[in-house]
């Protein structure tokens, strides 16, 4: 009860604060709309590998800061467009992904996480560099037309191409939740993220359940990083904001959690962009995600040592 | 023959655990017994693939299963009732039994029958069936591990110390439910309680530092002075 009536009041107080942003500058509440849609859609699959099967990947953004990579330079020599690359992107990045998870991680998982703290965040460098070494620091970018689609409101005009991102968000979220829910083999991936010993007795393949999620939330960030270079310019170092603030995303939502990252983006995408929208502010933006972090984390702590 | 080891030897690092044990299981039920230490859970975790072999052979339905890894030697046809359960606390007892059932070959396409069976066994678990493990007491999460095993349709059933835990009531109670099953499917089970268990099983086996030191059956194992010395605390 006490929950219910803490989530009614949560939701209303939200709902107030759109309204208000709504009516003070409605561009906060487009922009936040779709650099949440963006954050959801990329932080869902360390979700699924951090809160389902509870590996630490800290080269999350790396691999599809790779798959842009990747995707630029097969759109660069086809002419192909990048919205083609989706499904080929998401194949390439979960082999690429399996093949990396085949030689370092699985030999990782049943050390302390810690290992697989050092190990992913050893890897992400790795990627980083070697991209730096063949492309340079240089930034790529692809004009395309389609990403300035806009829709004019009374005098405002507004930006909405972004709304792919958010589009994919709940498409993964949906879909995440179909497949851990209703399929055999997303059973048995929550049961080895719950208990791999009890997993294996009831003769699941533990070695492969992960590394199949692994491939499958490679899968998905590899599309996102397809989706990305149609809007963002590219660089070697342009995916390690997006592993911080996954990262960030699945610990706020609570490990396991899948929907809750929707929910945790959004409040981020709109902070940031509330903050942005005042010139004294502006270069607090970047920051908010560390404040959200400590914030929760204080909270449950607080809420746990009560109880 | 459905389980045939033969000079089991294993251990930890440099420490023998298991000194060359021989034990055999037919179509009947088998009790181990023994004091801490005495290499039980070892000799469960070597025939489930949890521990390789030294040397000496595992035998199960013909093949030999010895070192071969935990989830083949479940789709094979042993179903383990562990110890500490290993359920899946966060999902629910229908998740839990479906999956004890999906991974085993013998199992597919009967899924059913073997719920409904285990239902039968349990019925406390069919009005349950949407209840999170997790926020089951003890005595009914042993009923989820118990079923789970045997939805898997086993050859063969391992139980390890199935009434650890649980207060008396439910003890007899689960031994009661084991002697009904012993007509369906073969089981080894380990226990403390050696007076409970002796009303379920057709024979048993005394482990003791690590070997076989006694072997004989249920009627036998209640006659003889060491057993009556050593567990029954007569």
């Amino acid at each position: 009860m006490a929950l219910k009536r803490r989530a009614t009041i949560l939701a209303a107080l939200s709902a107030a604060a759109t309204i208000l942003i709504l009516l003070w500058k409605p561009s906060v509440i487009n922009n936040g709309l779709q650099q949440a849609g963006l954050y959801a859609a990329i932080a869902i699959p360390m979700g699924l590998v951090l809160g389902i099967v509870h590996i630490v990947n800290l080269a999350h953004g790396e691999f599809m800061m790779v798959a842009a990579y990747a995707t630029y330079f097969a759109c660069r020599a086809t002419g192909m467009d990048p919205l083609l690359a989706v499904l080929p992107a998401a194949a390439v990045t979960a082999a690429f992904g399996w093949v990396v998870f085949q030689l370092t991680i699985k030999r990782a998982l049943k050390a302390p996480e810690l290992n697989q703290l050092i190990l992913t965040f050893g890897i992400a460098i790795a990627l980083t560099q070697a991209v730096n070494i063949l492309f340079t620091s240089q930034t790529f970018k692809l004009q395309l037309d389609y990403v300035s689609a806009s829709i004019d409101i009374g005098e405002d005009t507004f930006p909405v191409w972004s709304y792919v991102f958010v589009a994919f968000a709940i498409l993964y979220a949906v879909g995440l939740k179909l497949f851990l829910t209703r399929t055999t083999i997303g059973k048995a991936a929550l049961a080895v993220g719950q208990n791999p010993k009890g997993a294996a007795i009831v003769g699941i393949d533990v070695n492969r359940v992960y590394g199949l999620v692994f491939a499958l939330a490679l899968a998905l960030v590899g599309a996102m990083g397809a989706l990305f270079l149609t809007k963002q310019s590219i660089f070697p170092s342009v995916g390690s904001p997006y592993t911080m603030k996954s990262f960030c995303l699945v610990a706020v939502a609570g490990i396991g959690n899948i929907p809750g990252i929707l929910g945790a983006s959004l409040l981020l995408g709109i902070s940031e962009q509330v903050l942005r929208g005042f010139r004294d502010t502006r270069a607090w933006a970047d920051i908010v995600f560390f404040v959200l972090i400590i914030a929760v984390i204080l909270g449950r702590s607080i809420k746990w040592r009560k109880s | 023959m459905i389980l045939d080891i033969q000079k089991l030897e294993t251990g930890y690092g440099k420490l023998k655990v298991l000194l060359g044990v021989d034990l055999h299981v037919g179509k009947e039920s088998v009790g181990l017994f023994g004091p801490n230490g005495a290499g039980k859970t070892t000799l469960i975790n070597t025939i489930m693939g949890m521990q390789r072999p030294w040397s000496g052979t595992v035998k199960f339905d013909g093949q030999d299963i010895g070192g071969k890894s935990t989830h083949l030697v479940a789709r094979s046809g042993i179903a383990l009732v562990p110890q500490e359960r290993e359920l899946f606390p966060g999902m629910s007892v229908a998740d839990n039994l479906e999956l004890g059932a999906a991974w085993v070959p013998r199992a597919a396409g009967i899924e059913k029958r073997q719920l409904d069976m285990v239902v039968q066994l349990f019925p406390i678990l069919k009005e349950r069936l949407k209840q999170y493990v997790g926020t089951m007491s003890g005595g009914q999460q042993r009923m989820v591990a118990i079923g789970r095993a045997l939805m898997a349709n086993p050859l063969l059933l391992i139980l390890d110390e199935p009434s650890l835990g649980l207060q008396p009531s439910i003890v007899a109670e689960v031994f009661e439910r084991l002697a009904l099953l012993k007509k369906e499917v073969a089981i080894l089970v380990t226990e403390q309680n050696v007076r409970e268990s002796l009303k379920a099983i057709d024979r048993g086996y005394v482990l003791e530092n690590g070997a076989v030191a006694l072997e004989d059956s249920a009627a036998g194992l209640a006659k003889n002075p060491h057993v009556v010395s050593a567990y029954l605390g007569i």
